[in-house]
């Protein structure tokens, strides 16, 4: 007797190939049958009209800390999900030593914009070790895991505070060598680094502080594990990610690796620049490097309040300073003294084509409600002031709380990012899922992957959509017996109505440890979700006790 | 293949002094370093504080991409 039949569905199996009229039988977590199944099942599902389809998987997401809380890394699921990998830009919890712990909350705080309190109140620390780790978050996964291994963890746990003062000395490769092995060993897919990212006082995370030396010994054990690297390179400078693209090129010829970089975006401004990128990824493969750029399918939105600080202020230092080093009182204060708002107003006139566009999307006091929807640019016409200080007023009357949208900042050109989607040689990922949380959504990117560039735009097929997020991402990570629905694979499965899936809109909930608060969005058109043989997910009510998911490296 | 920008990584202790005079040894000095830092600018610009110290520290991290020669014109 079967565990599972799915009955009556229009199988898109991952291939590529087009889709086919079949039930799908499943025993003890994997697909036994495909085709006209006879044999009777303890559960049987009516996927009548709908697609199946290997389940999707999110190969650039920061879940690490919320697995510690929720195993089934929600609202991934729900978005037809199955597997993730956490762990990248060089940050995973694990192995991390208990002295380290606070500095490590820094970095995913600075980085990944996971609230601190999140940590304090959501996080039993009790791992050090990455395979302890694993048996951690092993207890409670309803999702797949397919975990890097932070290279800036790696000089931590070796090298102490000299991660972040120079490269290690050949005793200290060692050690991180047989660190990264047993990590390996213990299920990383894989070793993540970081050539930009900051701590939260602002200097160089430890992965910078590493030489070529470090690095290439490092890709020696990922070569004796057939493990892939991922880096998150200088994305916003063409020559630098070209650099960056023959430095992996040479990684992986040297030592026959698989490599990724992410992200990669394309705007009308930087199009030429990514076009040359893609030909150098294209002449490198030519060579027979494998290098992987990640691209996104989401336009950049980001919102944000006075509260905590934001990317999109980055290169106005006394207004990053300000939110990063202060307490919201203490923002508060200094924005009352009109001294100090004269002098960060005026390092931030030279924005104000962007504070014009910028939308208020949420505020507590009912007075303010009238301008809830409307530009800054609108509420100054109606206030007789400039956007600038609208802003500050709106934030100041609203105790720092309210918020403002940011939309379509970029990678919003439908033609050009469809170019890059399309190409043979992206991965298509970079969601960032489970970070970024105050500042924007990082979940739908596979529904809007079908709303909008297979039903919308038309730039590919149905089949080849599904093919680029599920069987090309497990075999360039190395997901062995994932990404198809063929006999003998694992039963990690999406049903979802091609004619509707998508996303909902983007929508601000307090939901996070802490009572913190995040931006999500919910799923449209995914009907059921399968995971190890369960039922993890469905769309009439909602997620099930289901609790298959395992850690997959 | 099209020819990259000419970079380098940097060893540990280099600085923009050293990479001066091994990159652009038939260049004055003083220029060089000139050149390097305006060709540089996200290193230049970098804020790295010493951990020993508290002071400003060397900018330029091992893992750095340094181009030593200028930007290709458009």
């Amino acid at each position: 007797m079967l565990d599972l039949v799915i009955r009556n569905g229009r199988v898109v199996d991952g291939t590529g190939l087009p889709l086919f009229a079949a039930d799908v039988g499943i025993r003890d977590g994997k697909i036994v049958a495909v085709g006209k199944i006879s044999e009777v099942a303890k559960e049987e599902y009516d996927a009548k009209d709908q697609i199946v389809a290997p389940g999707f998987i999110d190969p650039h997401t920061h879940f690490d800390a919320q697995l510690l809380w929720d195993g089934a890394a929600k609202p991934a699921i729900e978005h037809g999900i199955t597997t993730i990998v956490p762990g990248n830009c060089s940050l995973s919890l694990a192995p991390l030593k208990a002295e380290h712990r606070m500095k490590l909350v820094g970095m995913f705080n600075q980085i990944e914009e996971m609230p601190h309190k999140a940590f304090e109140e959501g996080v039993e620390w009790n791992w050090e070790t990455f395979d302890e780790f694993v048996s951690r978050i092993e207890k409670d996964l309803t999702i797949n895991v397919a975990p890097l291994v932070g290279h800036s963890v790696l000089r931590l746990w070796v090298m102490g505070d000299a991660s972040m003062q120079g490269p290690a000395n050949e005793t200290q490769i060692e050690a991180m060598k047989d660190l990264l092995d047993q990590c390996l060993s213990a299920g990383a897919i894989g070793l993540s680094t970081s050539f930009v990212d900051m701590d939260e006082r602002l200097q160089p995370v430890p992965s910078r502080y590493s030489d070529t030396h470090e690095l290439a010994a490092l890709c020696d054990v990922l070569a004796g594990h057939n493990k892939i690297l991922q880096v998150v390179h200088e994305f916003y400078d063409t020559d630098l990610t070209l650099a960056r693209v023959d430095q992996l090129a040479e990684i992986s010829l040297k030592h026959g690796i698989t490599t990724t970089l992410s992200p990669l975006f394309v705007n009308e401004d930087n199009a030429e620049g990514a076009k040359q990128i893609m030909q150098r990824v294209v002449d490198q493969t030519a060579r027979g490097a494998r290098v992987w750029p990640q691209v996104q399918t989401r336009p950049i939105d980001i919102s944000f309040t006075f509260s905590v600080p934001s990317l999109l202020f980055i290169r106005l230092p006394s207004w990053y300073a300000l939110m990063r080093f202060n307490t919201p009182d203490q923002i508060m204060l200094t924005l009352q003294n009109s001294e100090a708002r004269a002098k960060l107003v005026a390092e931030a006139q030279g924005m104000m084509s962007l504070w014009k566009r910028l939308v208020l999307r949420q505020v507590q006091t009912d007075a303010n409600q009238v301008y809830v929807g409307k530009t800054l640019a609108e509420i100054a016409e109606l206030r007789d002031t400039d956007p600038l200080n609208v802003m500050i007023d709106l934030s100041l009357e609203e105790s720092l709380d309210a918020h403002f949208l940011s939309s379509d900042m970029g990678h919003n050109d439908d033609e050009l990012v469809a170019s890059f989607l399309t190409h043979p040689n992206v991965m298509i990922g970079a969601s960032d899922g489970g970070a970024h949380i105050l500042s924007f959504s990082t979940y739908g990117d596979t529904g809007y992957l079908f709303s909008r560039f297979v039903r919308q735009c038309k730039a590919m097929g149905l089949e080849q959509a599904v093919k680029k997020i599920t069987s090309d991402t497990a075999s360039l990570w190395g997901l062995d017996n994932r990404g198809f629905v063929k006999t003998g694979y694992a039963a990690d499965i999406t049903i979802f109505d091609d004619k509707s899936i998508g996303r909902g809109p983007e929508y601000y909930v307090q939901d996070v440890p802490g009572d913190g608060y995040r931006y999500v969005r919910d799923a449209i058109g995914v009907d059921a979700v399968i995971i190890g043989g369960a039922l993890a997910y469905n769309s009439d009510s909602g997620y099930t006790d289901a609790r298959k998911g395992r850690v997959i490296g | 293949m099209e020819s990259a920008r000419k970079s380098i990584f940097p060893s540990a202790k280099d600085s923009w002094e050293s990479i001066a005079i091994r990159e652009l040894a038939a260049t004055d000095k003083e220029q060089a370093i000139s050149h390097l830092q305006s060709w540089n600018l996200h290193v230049f610009a970098r804020r790295v504080i010493d951990g020993e110290t508290g002071e400003m520290g060397n900018p330029i991290l091992p893992s750095d991409v340094i181009f030593v020669e200028p930007p290709v014109k458009a």
